[in-house]
């Protein structure tokens, strides 16, 4: 089913709206220019997922040492807090697994490769998945209007 | 002439149904305002002015998750907060879930340590307030009695004013206090509560002190210690001998779950066998103490990899006929009724928690009207 | 029994017994101020246990002559626990105390080994004491009490984690220790049954703060052998912790796996006391939901009395499991091989 959730301009990034499509409610989000469509119901008790907050990614690297991240941003259910990606559904526990810090490496004419000392944080992408896979939607834009497909 | 017969005869029936679902823990929070309203003058320009004296433990250990509370459980109207409002709990909880009774349990007045005549009134307040705007607003919700703990005196008088309305079905204290909960010094309220039949509910949270190995730094630690404490207050309760002082006395364990009570039973009676002369007033196992005085609700109910092994936990425990189902909404880990208690359980033992054992418990109608 | 025994009682029987190794300074201290051992709180009361052996006779009598002979010990004083709050009194103390094992016990016998004394109101002072004799192989831990000011995890005592791994020695987190007003929720235990079982929910706290400061993700060699508080509560513990971090791991992000997962890894728990069923089913389950009997390492905890749930728990292991808890799992844990 195509669903227009609502004209492109009238639809900013960083919001969201709650539809209802055949009897499931679906949550659309903007995050940037890119869109997403997932189910309003946490798969652990139940909750309505799409009323969460939206949370960048904790990290630590030790004891106190905390930042967060800016991207990807997870929707946290709004009972027990259970992280979903937008974007494939799959929830998360806990924060990222111990990995490998990246190196900027730049190089400059006629001499041996530098290796930029500031170290990354470890990437986002290592978070242990969590039991739970929520329900995602295609969403993109057409014709200047955000569609659903549900 | 005989259809319009019948089309009234449906207008005016009222259905009956059979009870299947109690919970034994929601929370109903009043703001201050709500409850100020009913205080006398002197009081409300005393709180006014220096406000309450004691520290409130969420400020120590700020709830990190959604400020402890379901996000989608703002009600959005002026001057209300989380579970302040009847009409959104009986919309998210009575009628979303099909609750035939809901047991409030106000922690407002709980750790009230200010002065005598205000912690009487503070918790007159919460009384009136659940009267007024609970109890009346919607049958299926039922009250428990506030009291100000610290002056059992006063805590007595509180219950005897409040004890011929049958809506309220027991009496609330915290899981920590000034002293141990199993000191004579709170004998008083117990005794009270027994004589007009209702069971002592004691409820996490509280001023928690040192406990032993001194203050957490985090609310990880704090929460996941609220079963700590109850392990350590429940075995105070049987060693200083309440159980034997006040034959009748019923207590419900409120909110600190339920697995740990094997390993503490245990633990109690083989102690009670290696240290017989250090408590006179010990006359029987400690384990059959618990056996016939102690119920506990359920949640948050741990969640084991496998969920066989909280089965087993239970029947360790003895606990078939001793847990009570509980939600705690509108708090952050609420337990959804459809979802929170593992099929491992069975439907035996499902319908036992689930409203049984609360009937049994508060002695409430197996039917209601709807 | 053939085992090894890694919770044996020593204690001076005064501290007399210490003057030799306090300085002239301490040993008028505790004249002038007529500071005795064991105070009225005491953790071993006259009508729960005898005294611990204050002599290597004594414990050679009552642990290590006794028949069939302990393969290896792991001696426990715990006179330190109750010191005064004055931080160079106790580190003098604790000093006192190591020089008192190694002379006393662990120069008259191979199988001898022993947790390191250390002060419990000043890391900087324990520190010290690590460095100062913990190299020494017949030392195989710290020892601390599981009542104290502030959770053992806490960032205050990193820096002698730290020392405890440079120096090889593990950390054994002993029942009792002293603590503030009252060692409860609320006010005062009125039954020495409810301290005696106090140790155990002071133990799982004490669990939790490891695993939530994050030791550790800062040391991970490091093992903590938790020391006469029981094991039994161990499973229910680990299933409210997992859940809870789950919902506000947010707290802790460098608490990077489930909160059951290092414990599985760090913690292991001696079996004095063992308070348990006596049905082989309900042990069974007990074995099971504990992931099985690989965190248990035997003790005595001569001379103190518990009753004896072990037999019927170990009556249920297969031969190498019950191999591991008598005696291979310490092996493997305090190096006794690598170290001897």
């Amino acid at each position: 089913m195509r669903v227009v959730v609502a004209p492109l301009r009238s639809f900013p990034s960083g919001e969201r709206r709650i539809v209802e499509v055949g009897g499931r409610s679906i949550g659309v989000f903007r995050v940037g220019e890119s869109f997403y469509g997932i189910r309003n119901r946490c798969p652990h008790q139940g909750g309505p997922l799409c009323l969460g907050h939206l949370l960048g990614d904790a990290v630590a690297d030790g004891p106190g040492r905390a930042e967060v991240l800016r991207d990807p941003l997870r929707i946290a259910c709004p009972w027990h807090g259970w992280e979903y990606d937008l974007d494939s559904g799959q929830s998360f526990m806990g924060t990222v697994a111990p990995g490998v810090r990246s190196y900027g490496v730049s190089l400059s004419p006629g001499e041996s490769v530098i290796e930029d000392a500031v170290a990354r944080p470890a990437s986002a992408g290592r978070r242990v998945p969590g039991p739970y896979v929520a329900e995602t939607f295609e969403v993109n834009v057409e014709d200047e209007y955000v569609v659903l497909h549900a | 002439m005989s259809s319009w017969v019948e089309k009234r005869s449906a207008v005016v029936a009222e259905t009956t149904r059979s009870v299947e679902l109690v919970d034994c823990d929601v929370h109903a929070q009043a703001t201050e305002a709500m409850l100020a309203g009913y205080l006398s003058s002197q009081a409300r320009r005393m709180l006014e002015r220096y406000g309450r004296r004691t520290p409130r433990v969420t400020e120590w250990y700020p709830r990190a998750r959604h400020a402890g509370m379901r996000v989608d459980a703002w009600p959005g109207k002026p001057g209300h907060i989380w579970g302040s409002d009847p009409e959104l709990t009986r919309e998210q909880l009575l009628d979303e879930f099909d609750v035939d009774y809901a047991v409030l349990e106000v922690l407002s007045g709980q750790d009230c340590y200010d002065h005598p005549d205000f912690a009487a009134e503070w918790n007159a307040a919460v009384n009136d307030w659940q009267l007024d705007e609970w109890l009346s607003f919607d049958p299926r919700f039922r009250g428990t009695i506030a009291v100000p703990h610290e002056y059992p005196d006063l805590a007595v008088e509180e219950i005897e004013r409040r004890a011929a309305d049958e809506r309220f079905v027991a009496v609330l204290m915290p899981a920590s206090a000034a002293d141990q909960l199993g000191s004579p010094k709170y004998w008083p309220i117990y005794e009270a509560a027994t004589a007009f039949g209702r069971p002592v509910a004691f409820h996490t949270g509280g001023y928690v002190d040192h406990r032993g190995a001194g203050y957490p730094s985090f609310y990880l630690d704090y929460h996941v210690g609220n079963g700590i404490v109850m392990q350590s207050q429940l075995a105070n309760m049987v060693a200083g001998g309440m159980f034997d002082a006040i034959p009748g006395l019923r207590v419900v364990l409120t909110e600190c779950g339920v697995a740990w009570a094997a390993a503490l039973r245990w633990s109690l009676d083989a102690a009670w066998e290696l240290m017989r002369e250090d408590h006179p007033r010990l006359e029987r196992k400690p384990s059959e103490y618990i056996d016939e005085h102690v119920w506990f609700t359920t949640q948050p109910i741990e969640e084991p990899e496998h969920p066989q092994h909280l089965v087993y936990a239970i029947s360790q425990a003895r606990l078939e006929s001793r847990l009570l189902f509980a939600t705690d909404y509108p708090h952050w880990d609420f337990d959804s009724p459809k979802q929170a208690l593992p099929r491992a359980l069975g439907p035996e033992l499902r319908r036992a928690i689930m409203c049984e054992n609360a009937l049994a418990l508060y002695g409430l109608p197996r039917e209601r009207t709807r | 029994m053939d085992a090894i025994d890694c919770d044996v009682h020593v204690a001076p029987a005064s501290y007399d017994a210490l003057f030799p190794y306090l300085s002239e300074y301490w040993r008028q201290y505790i004249t002038e101020a007529g500071i005795r051992l064991n105070g009225v709180a005491h953790a071993y009361p006259r009508g729960v246990a005898p005294a611990a052996p204050s002599s290597y006779d004594e414990l050679a009598s009552g642990v290590l002559d006794r028949a069939p002979a302990p393969r290896a010990v792991v001696l426990n004083c715990v006179t330190g626990f109750e010191t005064h709050r004055n931080p160079y009194f106790a580190a003098a103390v604790a000093s006192a105390l190591n020089d008192w094992m190694l002379s006393e016990f662990l120069a008259r016998d191979e199988r001898l080994r022993a947790s390191l004394i250390v002060s419990t109101v000043s890391t900087d002072d324990a520190v010290s004491e690590i460095e100062r004799v913990g190299e020494d192989p017949r030392f195989v831990q710290v020892l601390l009490p599981v009542r104290t000011d502030l959770p053992w995890g806490h960032k205050s005592n990193h820096a002698m984690f730290a020392a405890a791994g440079s120096a090889g020695l593990q950390v054994g987190l002993h029942a009792w220790g002293r603590a503030g007003k009252a060692a409860t929720p609320s006010g005062f235990t009125t039954t020495y049954l409810e301290d005696y079982l106090g140790n155990q929910p002071i133990a799982q706290a004490q669990v939790l703060s490891f695993v939530s400061e994050g030791v550790f993700e800062r040391f991970p060699d490091l093992r903590v052998i938790v020391s006469e508080c029981g094991f039994a509560w161990l499973a229910p513990l680990l299933w409210r912790f997992d859940k809870d971090w789950k919902g506000v791991w947010r707290e802790v992000p460098w608490v990077k796996r489930r909160p059951s997962e290092y414990v599985r890894e760090h913690f292991r728990f001696t079996t004095a006391p063992a308070h348990l069923p006596a049905e082989p089913a309900a042990l069974d389950q007990l074995l099971e939901m504990l992931d099985g009997p690989d965190q248990l390492v035997y003790s005595s905890d001569y001379p103190h009395v518990h009753g004896d749930g072990l037999p019927a728990l170990l009556d249920r292991l297969s031969g190498e499991q019950r191999r591991d808890v008598l005696w291979a799992t310490a092996a493997t844990l305090y190096r006794l091989d690598e170290r001897a």
